[in-house]
């Protein structure tokens, strides 16, 4: 939790070259896509989240260096999947899951809502709230 | 000025006492919609909740009676007025007015936006294929072709 890196970089598959990739989601907020292939210059921007240990730095060959460890599933934005268009504060059970146990709203990096979502969202939640409808903080 | 003014939509909720007795409510709800008729607005909508849990403690309550009504008007001191009524009476502990029409139109703008490119996008598709192949790798066009296909239908 503390040390989640912010942007959500998270190549679905290693396969797909970096040359067309990038362009069929680049409205997506546009992940920095660690390549496989050439461009070791472009391979240290990516890695600026900095992994565990850090292997984006290493000095393997390019092809190895973007194979992970771990993988990420990439977050997605749970209302551009559904299309929503306006976030209704009266619905107190669609904005549940995006306010912790104690009141707080839930980051971004957390949720993988779109920021203008985000925005929206942060927005109805205060609304709910000042209408009792959301707490700004439970009580002990 | 008001005569200019569009017609603006308001989300009005109010909170009673729980143990308000429903005849005080109604009394309530016809005096916000008599001043509302007063001063050329419209109910468009008139909603009893009942007591619902509150999130935190309201004038010690930890229950309230919800009532959520939909208001039109042009006319933005009926907003004032219909706030100053709640004020006044007694049984109600919590109000709150939301000026609502511009996000309804933004949510009808962008329903229209995105039906005219999910009309436009077949057509796109078609033509955008080709031109994605002469990309910066010269060497991987070869590879690509096969992919971009299955990449497109993700």
């Amino acid at each position: 939790m503390s040390d989640q890196p912010a942007p959500p970089a998270a190549p679905e598959t290693p396969s797909p070259s970096p040359s067309h990739a990038p362009r069929a989601e680049g409205h997506t907020g546009g992940p920095p896509r660690r390549s496989e292939g050439h461009g070791g210059g472009q391979r240290r921007e990516g890695g600026g989240p900095g992994g565990p240990g850090g292997p984006g730095g290493g000095p393997g060959g390019p092809r190895r260096g973007g194979k992970r460890q771990y993988f990420r599933k990439k977050k997605v934005c749970r209302f551009c999947v559904e299309h929503v268009d306006f976030i209704d504060y009266k619905k107190v059970e669609m904005l549940q899951p995006f306010v912790q146990e104690r009141g707080k709203i839930l980051p971004r990096r957390m949720t993988g809502t779109c920021s203008r979502h985000q925005r929206w969202l942060g927005e109805a939640i205060k609304r709910a709230r000042n209408i009792a409808l959301l707490p700004f903080a439970t009580e002990l | 000025m008001d005569a200019n003014m569009d017609e603006r939509v308001y989300d009005l909720i109010f909170i009673c006492r729980p143990a308000t007795p429903e005849d005080e409510v109604n009394k309530i709800v016809t005096t916000l919609e008599h001043s509302t008729g007063e001063l050329g607005g419209k109910i468009e909508k008139t909603e009893r909740w009942g007591t619902r849990r509150l999130a935190y403690r309201v004038a010690k309550h930890r229950e309230g009676f919800f009532v959520y009504m939909v208001v039109k008007s042009t006319h933005g001191d009926l907003i004032k007025e219909l706030e100053r009524r709640l004020k006044v009476s007694d049984a109600v502990i919590k109000y709150q007015t939301i000026r609502l029409d511009e996000e309804l139109k933004r949510q009808q703008k962008l329903g229209k936006h995105r039906e005219r490119r999910a009309g436009r996008r077949p057509r796109k598709q078609a033509p955008g294929a080709p031109p994605q192949q002469p990309v910066p790798a010269a060497a991987a066009p070869q590879q690509q072709q096969p992919q971009v296909p299955a990449a497109s239908a993700e």
